[in-house]
């Protein structure tokens, strides 16, 4: 139903824009991705912008119940998302992920990675010909957790707060607009609803972007007197979840393409693994060493002969 | 309300990574010393790129960077209520490890946003919180915030019981003080009584027994030995010859309990009524029955006054 109706408002829209562009754009269906945009923003200057991000949520097979868990709480805050199977992760997932894009006709997508059962990856795209970014995921806590006690309407669009270093370095700006465009919820979508009841907390400590979400509240009865002093008594409760991302690359395609940043801090779990097992393994190698060159000191210089030895022998 | 403590188990990443490092370093200057240069060069860099300095081969490519945000950007015009973006800015630097300091600053990033959000929302005259009435979908269902609330009232309950609990516990000591306090000030009444009878006693020895008759008989009953007679006076439960008062038979009743029981009934008729075992003691004369003369008083002994009530 959705679909038709939107149908009919790109009927409605189009014949206000130019007519020759129209042809054209339709059957490529690119005309979601922004690559296109500065076209658009000239043509209908006077402010018809219409979002019409859509985001694809899935993750690889054998992905863990946890990161599950955390996917399926992202598209519960997304209502712009469609959430899709599982994809096989494989060295080939970029194409498939493409395909699957544009088969769902959408423009972003959010892919959830999990190798070896433990690591989670996520990766950020925009889709037709954007940028992507790979994410390592630290410190998951879901929405299904006791302590986080908020709760707030589903689809409301979400505030979205940013600390000022985003703004520091390119590829920080670059992940904020990501960020931006894909985890905010389009204006009037039909899924959204029109209040504000929960903010996002986007904020770079340590070179990690931390995610928080927060339900806004103001004491009993008083919801609809926010506006006279009911400023100061808003306070925040957690709805969760949370999540640290790592940046690790960027990418200049959508999954593939030029590397455009590397995290140079990076170090892959894989690593740090091996080398915890490194360690362990040179522990018992050392005290082999210790034992052999004990040995060849012990024979290298030998004790002199006790003269007393033989004393109470006689 | 118990965030934190929710922290240190996250962030154990952070800190084993931490850990590794400075095994790393350790390695690395052992490696020095050993020969075995292949592998330890490569954990030389590893270490390198973890802690301090940047990799070399790490590419930046700020052109293609900015290329493809000026690509992705939404054309400049663009109201602020499409994006609903805020930034802040934070004051200072937080410690990553800290877990409170570095929940607090996130909170009041959130705060702050909202604050200049709904200014924003406000001016443009938009709806900001959803009204009371307003009943749709939300985020987690009603099962699971039942859920929350049910934990949250353990918890406090919890808490309370634990504070009972203190307060029970401080409330007996104060009390074991009390009658600490109370025994010692009875104690010491007792001895100022006493003291005070003898002063008394002492008082009256001065000035020569100016009281009646009785009290000089008190003070000669103990002189004349009478004090070490056999009372006639018998105690129920006790059998007549029974020097050890009854005792020996409750320590020796110990075993049989059932049996002690059913008997307790017949032994007190007995001591009170007559059957009392072996009537070769009582027959026999003693001193004082010889010395008796039926019904007739003596003097004023303690018992037989008692015997008269």
């Amino acid at each position: 139903m959705g679909k038709k109706r939107k149908h009919s408002e790109t009927n409605a829209v189009e014949p206000t824009k130019k007519d020759d562009n129209t042809i054209e754009e339709r059957p490529k269906r690119t005309l979601l991705g922004w690559k296109d945009k500065p076209e658009v923003k000239e043509t209908d200057a006077p402010g018809v912008f219409r979002n019409k991000e859509k985001v694809l949520v899935t993750c690889s097979r054998r992905i863990n119940f946890r990161y599950r868990h955390l996917m399926l709480n992202v598209v519960s805050l997304l209502p712009h998302c469609k959430k899709d199977n599982k994809v096989e992760s494989k060295s080939s997932k970029g194409a498939t992920l493409n395909e699957l894009v544009e088969l769902k006709s959408c423009s972003s997508c959010l892919f959830f990675e999990c190798r070896k059962h433990k690591d989670l990856y996520l990766w950020m795209a925009k889709s037709p010909n954007g940028p992507s970014v790979k994410f390592l995921v630290n410190a998951v806590h879901t929405m299904e957790e006791l302590k986080l006690t908020g709760n707030h309407l589903k689809g409301s669009r979400p505030l979205l707060t940013f600390s000022a270093n985003f703004d520091n370095n390119a590829h920080w700006k670059l992940i904020k607009e990501m960020i931006v465009q894909i985890f905010g919820t389009p204006k009037e979508h039909r899924k959204s609803k029109p209040y504000y009841d929960h903010v996002f907390a986007f904020s770079i400590v340590d070179d990690h972007v931390w995610f928080r979400n927060y339900q806004i509240t103001v004491p009993h009865n008083e919801s609809d007197k926010v506006a006279r002093g009911g400023l100061d008594k808003m306070t925040l409760v957690e709805v969760g979840p949370r999540f640290c991302l790592n940046p690790i690359k960027i990418f200049g395609g959508s999954f593939g393409g030029p590397t455009l940043y590397e995290n140079p801090f990076y170090v892959s779990p894989n690593q740090i693994r091996a080398l915890e097992k490194r360690q362990k393994a040179g522990k018992y190698a050392k005290k082999v060493k210790a034992k052999t060159r004990r040995k060849m000191h012990q024979l290298a210089n030998p004790l002199e002969p006790d003269e007393y030895a033989d004393m109470w022998k006689e | 309300m118990g965030k934190p403590n929710r922290e240190p188990a996250l962030f154990d990443e952070d800190k084993i990574e931490d850990e590794e490092m400075s095994d790393l370093n350790e390695e690395v200057s052992e490696s020095e010393s050993e020969p075995e240069p292949e592998l330890d060069s490569e954990e030389d860099e590893d270490g390198d790129v973890k802690l301090a300095e940047p990799s070399k081969k790490a590419v930046y490519n700020r052109e293609g960077l900015e290329e493809k945000l000026q690509d992705i950007s939404w054309p400049e015009d663009v109201g602020w209520i499409h994006k609903l973006s805020i930034d802040i800015n934070q004051e200072q630097e937080v410690d990553v490890n800290d877990d409170l300091k570095r929940e607090a600053s996130f909170y009041t990033q959130a705060l702050e946003g909202t604050r200049l959000a709904f200014e924003k929302l406000q001016s443009m005259g938009l709806p900001f919180l959803r009204p009371a009435d307003y009943y749709a979908e939300m985020v987690k269902t009603d099962v699971h915030m039942e859920k929350v609330k049910r934990r949250l009232l353990a918890e406090q309950k919890e808490i309370e019981e634990a504070e009972e609990r203190k307060k029970a516990r401080e409330a007996k000591k104060l009390s074991k003080e009390i009658q600490a306090q109370k025994t010692k000030e009875r104690a010491k009444q007792k001895k100022e009584d006493i003291e005070s009878v003898k002063k008394w006693r002492k008082q009256r020895q001065q000035s020569g027994f100016a009281g009646d008759v009785n009290d000089g008989d008190l003070s000669l009953a103990f002189e004349d030995g009478k004090s070490f007679e056999r009372s006639n006076k018998r105690r129920p439960g006790v059998a007549p010859g029974d020097r050890s008062g009854g005792k020996a038979r409750q320590s020796g009743g110990k075993f049989k309990k059932g049996m002690d029981k059913k008997r307790k009934g017949k032994e007190f008729k007995n001591s009170k009524f007559g059957f009392g075992g072996r009537k070769g003691m009582k027959k026999q004369n003693t001193a004082d029955t010889t010395d008796a003369v039926g019904g007739f008083n003596k003097g004023g002994v303690a018992g037989n006054k008692k015997r008269k009530r």
